[in-house]
């Protein structure tokens, strides 16, 4: 379910969005172009659906009541999905707090997660990736999700995350052969 | 099945699913649900100012110094320091005017050598009096 938001047209919806006679008709827009990558974005951080519903959400409103920081230097989608990969480690660190989880052991809380999720219609390999990818540490997480699920191409992953292109392709590398062994483990 | 052909077999889809006309629902919620931006609101009215709006602060202050000078004025007579001139004040200047009231209460009490003080000390000259008789 890679995203697809090549057919946003950015500069002109950036124009928009800067003028206010037409700022919240365009912010509307964003809403109905970017929801749903966005939403599989914080969706595979967080594992619940209705955690993401409420971060996405979040996004949202963090966004429309920013939108006059937004200067149009940075892309608008690039934006956007900072915002929601904040949101999203913020409310995993809350929760984890919440729970008292050890820092070290936020893996077992996405498992129970996962496994307690009721939106999820795959068979028993694609829940046991879920719960391989739910072991990996943070960053190689969202790198492997935006890479893997997502197909982002390393220059804008790089642009979201402020790593540079080879650092990634390092840390998708490694949280592969983590989850091939994962696997080559089960059998 | 290995690892490796594991991750090629899933196909990039992880299996997870959303309610039915998920986005389309909340992407109306969500535009139903923005605040209104700042410059969204609408600019007061302005109402003209009467009269007594524009004039206010000055009687204000005119009223404050007059309570000023009153209490002034209240604290000054309470201290009893204020000396009223005895041709203002009626009530002593008919007890004087009463030679019966001056020599029943006032005549003893003075004492002629202090009289005398004060008569020369204020420029009185005897050789007047000796000159009339």
């Amino acid at each position: 379910m890679p995203i697809n938001s090549s057919n946003i047209n950015d500069p002109q919806l950036i124009e928009r969005l800067r003028d206010k006679a037409t700022c919240r008709e365009a912010f509307n827009e964003v809403i109905r172009s970017y929801s749903e990558p966005l939403y599989w974005q914080i969706r595979r951080m967080v594992e619940s659906h209705d955690d993401a519903n409420d971060i996405l959400q979040n996004t949202f409103l963090k966004a429309w009541t920013s939108i006059e920081n937004f200067r149009g230097e940075a892309k608008l989608s690039t934006w956007l999905h900072k915002i929601a990969i904040n949101e999203s480690i913020t409310f995993l660190s809350n929760k984890r707090k919440r729970n008292n989880v050890p820092i070290d052991d936020e893996s077992s809380m996405l498992i129970n997660t996962i496994e307690a999720d009721t939106y999820f219609d795959g068979d028993e390999l694609k829940q046991q990736l879920r719960k391989a990818i739910a072991m990996l540490p943070e960053k190689q997480r969202l790198v492997f999700n935006m890479r893997y699920y997502d197909e982002m191409k390393y220059e804008q992953m790089s642009e979201i995350l402020g790593t540079s292109v080879g650092a990634l392709k390092a840390s998708y590398h490694i949280a592969v052969k983590k989850i091939e062994q994962y696997f080559d483990e089960l059998d | 099945m290995k690892g490796q052909d594991i991750l090629s077999s899933i196909n990039h889809d992880s299996g997870m699913t959303v309610p039915d006309n998920y986005f389309a629902d909340f992407a109306k919620k969500m535009e139903a649900q923005l605040p209104p931006q700042p410059w969204e609101s609408e600019d007061p009215v302005v109402m003209p100012r009467t009269f007594w709006q524009k004039i206010r602060p000055y009687a204000y202050m005119a009223a404050m110094f007059l309570g000023i000078w009153c209490m002034m004025k209240t604290f000054d007579l309470m201290s009893g320091d204020t000396i009223i001139p005895v041709e203002k004040n009626s009530q002593l200047m008919s007890a004087i005017n009463n030679d019966a009231f001056f020599n029943d209460y006032c005549t003893p009490t003075f004492d002629e050598s202090d009289v005398i003080d004060e008569l020369y000390d204020e420029g009185f000259d005897p050789s007047v009096i000796t000159a009339s008789y």
